[in-house]
């Protein structure tokens, strides 16, 4: 065998190897980012169901502050948690984001800073302690933050 | 005396001007109170989300509405009271008939993405307030779109034996040793907010089945999956209290503090503009259901 042959075809199985370990690092990443996104809204559940704990009467001032505070965070971090191409398959989940999160992504942007913004209503509310303005400023947030970006962007893959 | 007769002839002038004048004003409080009625059962049956191209920013209820399903896309007609390209030259009999018998004032049968197998319950008092409300409505100037369909089902005239063998025209029939709350659920469920639409699967040719009814589908509009909310408590909303259920139609939150989207969230749009007492009614009523295990499962 000539020797650029061989050189030719080491190169080739060189690409081809390295193609395939990106492959995989894509992979796991993506597994990583729908695991952190899911992570993300469920952390974010979860501090819903503090604050509403609180007007139910059945959890305290202190946890639903504690929520409150955590949702204006983690509402600024709703981006980071969808970078490009990432949306699921049947098989990885029971959601997945709708293309049109990335073809229009500052229309994504703005819901999730609308989103942002009514945490932070909802933060200013739980510090008054006064239960009927928390309620008021729960229901925008879910309604009008997280259900108005579900609604756009979110679509139902099976049941 | 003779001077009298002009005043008495004055006084009663006055008097029957007055009459005159408060029963008109009555007669319009009534035509407002009627189209106020419309307004809320029209809401209630979500007529302007399936009339209205919000995507490309549509005038209200003007139509033209892309629905896909799997027998091809519709446009949804244009329903303001414009005489040329809406429904404005429609008579009262000819709005019933087509509300609940599916049937245009041409003769001619709608398909049956128009709800009319569940608005075929609605009342007639229910359907003439729906109507006034419609007709009080801006009439805007658009004309309908042709529906993209394939043949056969292109061909409008086999709808005449899709109606024989699947629609089954008449009014809501009320239990009523069951309760006014069921009642009112039943009627807001079955007929006006036509829930087993989406809720309920279809067959092959496109008709729900009953036997299955409000148990999910893993095709519903669009292609995306729509949940059991029967009360089966594996795959359906049997663990779900009369509280989360009222919550969800009031703020769209599920008991695990999810909040729906897609079509449903558009749906919340409506039902969170219902008195307390008509969302307590349609908890009353689902709870009622026969509970009916399905492959989809209800957001858990």
């Amino acid at each position: 065998m000539k020797s650029s042959t061989k050189q030719s075809m080491l190169a080739a199985a060189l690409i081809f190897t390295l193609a395939g370990l990106c492959g995989i690092a894509l992979a796991q990443d993506k597994e990583a980012v729908l695991k952190n996104r899911e992570a993300l809204m469920k952390g974010q559940a979860k501090d819903l169901g503090s604050v509403k704990a609180y007007t139910d009467g059945k959890g305290d001032l202190a946890q639903a502050e504690t929520g409150a505070a955590s949702l204006t965070q983690s509402t600024r971090k709703i981006p980071e948690v969808f970078p490009p191409g990432t949306g699921a398959t049947d098989s990885e989940g029971k959601y997945s984001t709708k293309p049109v999160i990335w073809s229009d992504w500052n229309k994504f942007l703005d819901a999730q800073k609308n989103a942002a913004s009514k945490a932070d209503a909802l933060l200013v509310a739980v510090k008054s302690g006064d239960k009927a303005a928390i309620q008021t400023a729960f229901g925008d947030l879910g309604k009008n933050g997280c259900g108005a970006c579900h609604e756009t962007f979110r679509e139902t893959l099976k049941n | 005396m003779p001077r009298n007769v002009p005043r008495d002839a004055q006084k009663l002038t006055a008097a029957l001007a007055v009459i005159i004048l408060l029963a008109a004003a009555s007669a319009h409080a009534a035509d407002n109170e009627t189209i106020a009625r419309g307004a809320y059962l029209a809401n209630a049956a979500d007529c302007e989300a399936c009339h209205t191209d919000k995507e490309h920013h549509g005038q209200p209820y003007a139509g033209g509405r892309a629905l896909a399903t799997p027998f091809g896309t519709f446009y949804s007609p244009n329903i303001t009271p414009d005489p040329e390209t809406g429904i404005g030259r429609w008579g009262e009999a000819q709005f019933l008939q087509a509300l609940r018998a599916g049937v245009r004032p041409n003769g001619a049968n709608y398909f049956p993405v128009f709800p009319y197998p569940s608005f075929t319950k609605i009342t007639d008092e229910d359907a003439r307030a729906i109507k006034a409300y419609l007709f009080s409505l801006p009439a805007v100037r658009q004309v309908n779109r042709a529906h993209d369909l394939s043949f056969p089902v292109s061909w409008r005239l086999l709808q005449a034996g899709w109606k024989l063998l699947f629609f089954n025209p008449g009014p809501f029939r009320p239990a009523p040793e069951r309760g006014e709350a069921y009642n009112r659920g039943a009627y807001l469920v079955t007929a006006l907010a036509h829930c087993g639409e989406c809720h309920t699967p279809r067959n092959w040719f496109g008709a729900t089945e009953p036997s299955h009814f409000l148990a999910g589908t893993p095709a519903g509009p669009d292609g995306k999956a729509v949940p059991n909310i029967t009360p089966d408590r594996k795959t359906g909303i049997g663990n779900w209290s009369e509280d989360d259920i009222t919550t969800l139609l009031k703020d769209g939150q599920t008991p695990d503090f999810d909040f729906v989207g897609g079509a449903m969230a558009e749906v919340v749009r409506n039902t969170t503009r219902l008195t307390d007492a008509d969302r307590r009614a349609i908890a009353v009523y689902l709870r009622t259901l026969p509970a009916v295990r399905s492959e989809t499962r209800a957001a858990k």
